[in-house]
């Protein structure tokens, strides 16, 4: 299956009903995926009024989402900023592209500040990044799943190789995750009066603490990581999405050249899975952590974030932003690192 | 999120929003529709609204407020959901997705209180600006032209749409045009009633001079159903 | 020497009015000053707060947790303060004077006149002499309007 065609199919098993979007490359697909898929689609007029769509609908109590990319990543912040605000499931499957600007309409990992951090808040958002066209259908699952029962935003940052790339897929072994359900967030007759302004600054502060505390709460649930040979690792590779599988294959292609790689990957971006990546951080055995991503330190600025000030390691970076990269390149790199 | 409380009422004495959300009060009442009320807000003196009427209310963003409740409205297909906002939401920055509600025949009741001005940000121009009013943004008078929403609105919404404009010092007619917006709503079209209203505290009049102002304002919009 | 002042009353009574006649009093008699207004969303009513600091040295931030003198003009506007009580070295409130008040025929709307009297007296007794100041920058603001023989019994029954 197409990655898109899995990203709908996702979708359609988290049980969503609605979708609204806008056509942008590399996200097309997903929109007209849905069209035919017998649920309820609407093309808008933009991105932002998709976003607000979502939002309206969640708050009707539907599962609904919305796709996009780029400029309409950008768009998106209005809606998923209030989303933030108001602690609505609002969830979006964004296909990296080029950037700024309109950039190319191809790949990058270049809208991963835009995902976490975009709009006007904090960054409370669940933000997913799968490896592979299988990953992306797992965490789509999660995403709707996730963002219901926290009541959080949700994107799953994805980019235009996975969702245009065909691969083999068994989704039989995913029959059996369960959904959670949506809630009624304005019950008929409950009268509801909902803000997202306040008078004072004091009275936004003791909401966004709760909101902080919720989210921290929630933190040892959602976040997610991968641990590939890091126990014995001397070059450790921190890498994310599609480049996260490459740094795999980079870290077996070094392991038999005798150089003791290892991959730490996180597997959702918020809440960062801080805890692991310190404990491995911290493994007396690490030489040099490089920071693989095909932007110029959106992740690494993650990275740098998380470390905690106790864990001083040595940082190298390898960035291409807006280009693919392949394992070899990152084997030379790393055979080229003094350490 | 908060439950019904005591409003403490947050608009401008002489304010024409409390004018029409008593109006609209009344005949949700009357309907016995309250409890499937919905009311979107947008930004500015809309959002004071918020725990103003005893229905389900929440606010949303500047020009905005259209498209949620589109999307609420299509899930809640047996909601009355109504979008509430100035004429600075509707007609600038929230007039694409006006539009495209309009030009969608969306069943959503759209409430546009018009008053010529940007009330909370202090008066500056609005769409709705007639020529030579000063503002703090139009200092020399504005020189621009004045946007006629629900004109505009009547070229491409449905014929079944519901598109009219009342004063908010004429009752019976906000009171009908009202009735008739959230009927077209049950009949699955789209409705917008714009209240030409009045902003005392940025227009700096009292009293007559204001009534007067809201007259002159009905020679550049006239009120009826379209 | 600083010296912190908030003022606190509802939107409309004025109190934006003294917290600038204050600065530019103090201003005009070479003093380092900062003020900055707080209010909440809605064009009238509402609490509205001013920060005012006069000192001897330039002013880095314009807020503070602790005044010297805590102003209170309204019901509403002390339930907004209600935080500073506990911290405010003294404290002004209406409640302990609308007898007073009453009794002199003093116009609500001009309570603000009277408080700023007062206030120009408080600055006086800390030795921030600012009173002949306060009082021209008023009269430049309210000498030629109708009431202004009012407002200057007011001011100066504050100031006793």
């Amino acid at each position: 299956m197409f990655g898109y065609e899995v990203a709908v199919q996702a979708a359609i098993d988290a049980g969503a009903e609605s979708m609204f979007g806008y056509p942008i490359t590399p996200t097309c697909e997903i929109l007209s995926g849905w069209a035919n898929s017998g649920k309820k689609c609407l093309q808008t007029e933009d991105e932002i009024a998709a976003g607000f769509e979502v939002c309206g609908a969640a708050m009707a109590g539907e599962k609904s989402f919305t796709a996009s990319a780029g400029p309409g990543h950008i768009l998106l912040q209005d809606s998923f900023s209030m989303a933030e605000a108001m602690r609505l499931p609002a969830v979006l499957i964004a296909g990296q592209r080029g950037g700024p600007s309109s950039g190319t309409v191809i790949y990058s990992q270049q809208e991963v500040m835009l995902a976490c951090f975009g709009g006007n808040g904090e960054g409370m958002r669940l933000v997913y990044s799968p490896s592979s066209v299988i990953e992306l259908y797992q965490l789509i699952r999660r995403a709707f799943n996730e963002s219901w029962q926290y009541r959080y935003p949700a994107v799953v940052l994805t980019d235009g190789y996975v969702l245009k790339t065909r691969q083999p897929v068994d989704l039989s072994v995913f029959k059996d995750i369960k959904n959670i359900p949506p809630a009624n967030l304005v019950p008929e007759g409950k009268n509801i009066h909902w803000p997202n302004i306040y008078t004072s600054e004091e009275e936004l502060n003791t909401i966004l603490e709760q909101n902080k505390k919720d989210y921290d709460n929630i933190s040892g649930e959602v976040e997610s990581f991968e641990n590939y040979k890091t126990e014995d690792a001397e070059i450790l590779l921190i890498a994310h999405g599609i480049i996260g599988a490459v740094a795999k294959m980079a870290v077996e292609e070094l392991r038999q050249k005798g150089i003791k790689a290892g991959l730490f990957r996180p597997i959702t971006l918020r809440p960062f899975p801080r805890k692991e990546l310190n404990n491995v951080c911290c493994w007396k055995c690490i030489k040099r952590v490089v920071v693989v991503e095909s932007s110029f330190g959106q992740l690494a600025r993650l990275v740098h974030e998380q470390l905690a000030q106790e864990v001083s390691v040595s940082l190298s970076y390898f960035q291409r932003p807006g280009l693919g990269i392949e394992s070899d390149e990152v084997v030379e790199f790393v055979k080229k690192l003094e350490i | 999120m908060t439950e019904s409380k005591t409003n403490l009422a947050k608009f401008c004495a002489g304010c024409g929003h409390p004018i029409v959300l008593m109006m609209l009060h009344k005949i949700l009442k009357d309907k016995k529709l309250e409890a499937k009320a919905v009311l979107g807000l947008d930004i500015g003196c809309s959002l004071l609204a918020w725990n103003y009427l005893p229905i389900n209310t929440f606010q949303t963003h500047h020009g905005r407020v259209v498209p949620t409740m589109v999307g609420f409205k299509r899930v809640r297909k047996d909601s009355v959901s109504m979008a509430y906002v100035g004429d600075g939401g509707a007609y600038a920055i929230g007039l694409q997705s006006l539009f495209h509600a309009a030009l969608r025949d969306e069943p959503v009741v759209v409430f546009v209180v018009n008053n010529t001005v940007y009330g909370m940000t202090g008066g500056q121009t609005a769409p709705t600006t007639l020529v030579g009013q000063v503002t703090p943004t139009s200092p020399d008078g504005f020189g621009g032209v004045p946007l006629h929403g629900p004109e505009v609105l009547k070229q491409v919404a449905n014929k079944d749409a519901f598109i009219a404009r009342a004063a908010v010092n004429d009752p019976k007619q906000m009171l009908e045009f009202i009735t008739k917006a959230i009927e077209a709503q049950n009949a699955g079209h789209f409705a917008l009633v714009e209240f030409l209203s009045f902003c005392p505290t940025n227009w700096r009049t009292t009293g007559v001079d204001t009534l007067k102002r809201l007259d002159d304002m009905r020679q550049s919009y006239s009120c009826g159903v379209l | 020497m600083l010296f912190k002042i908030l003022i606190s009353g509802d939107g409309g009574q004025g109190v934006q009015t003294m917290a600038d006649i204050i600065s530019q009093a103090a201003f005009s008699k070479d003093y380092f000053v900062s003020y900055v207004p707080n209010y909440g969303l809605e064009q009238r009513g509402g609490s509205s707060l001013a920060y005012l600091q006069i000192s001897d040295d330039a002013v880095a931030y314009p807020k503070f947790s602790s005044p010297d003198v805590l102003l209170i003009m309204s019901d509403e506007a002390r339930g907004r303060v209600s935080d500073y009580i506990g911290k405010s070295a003294s404290i002004f409130d209406i409640k302990d004077y609308l007898e007073y008040l009453n009794e002199n025929n003093v116009n609500k709307i001009s309570y603000n006149v009277f408080f700023l009297g007062l206030l120009a007296k408080i600055l006086d007794d800390n030795k921030i002499g600012l009173s002949k100041e306060i009082f021209s920058v008023l009269e430049k603001k309210l000498g030629k309007k109708p009431n202004w023989e009012e407002n200057k019994r007011y001011y100066l029954l504050g100031s006793k």
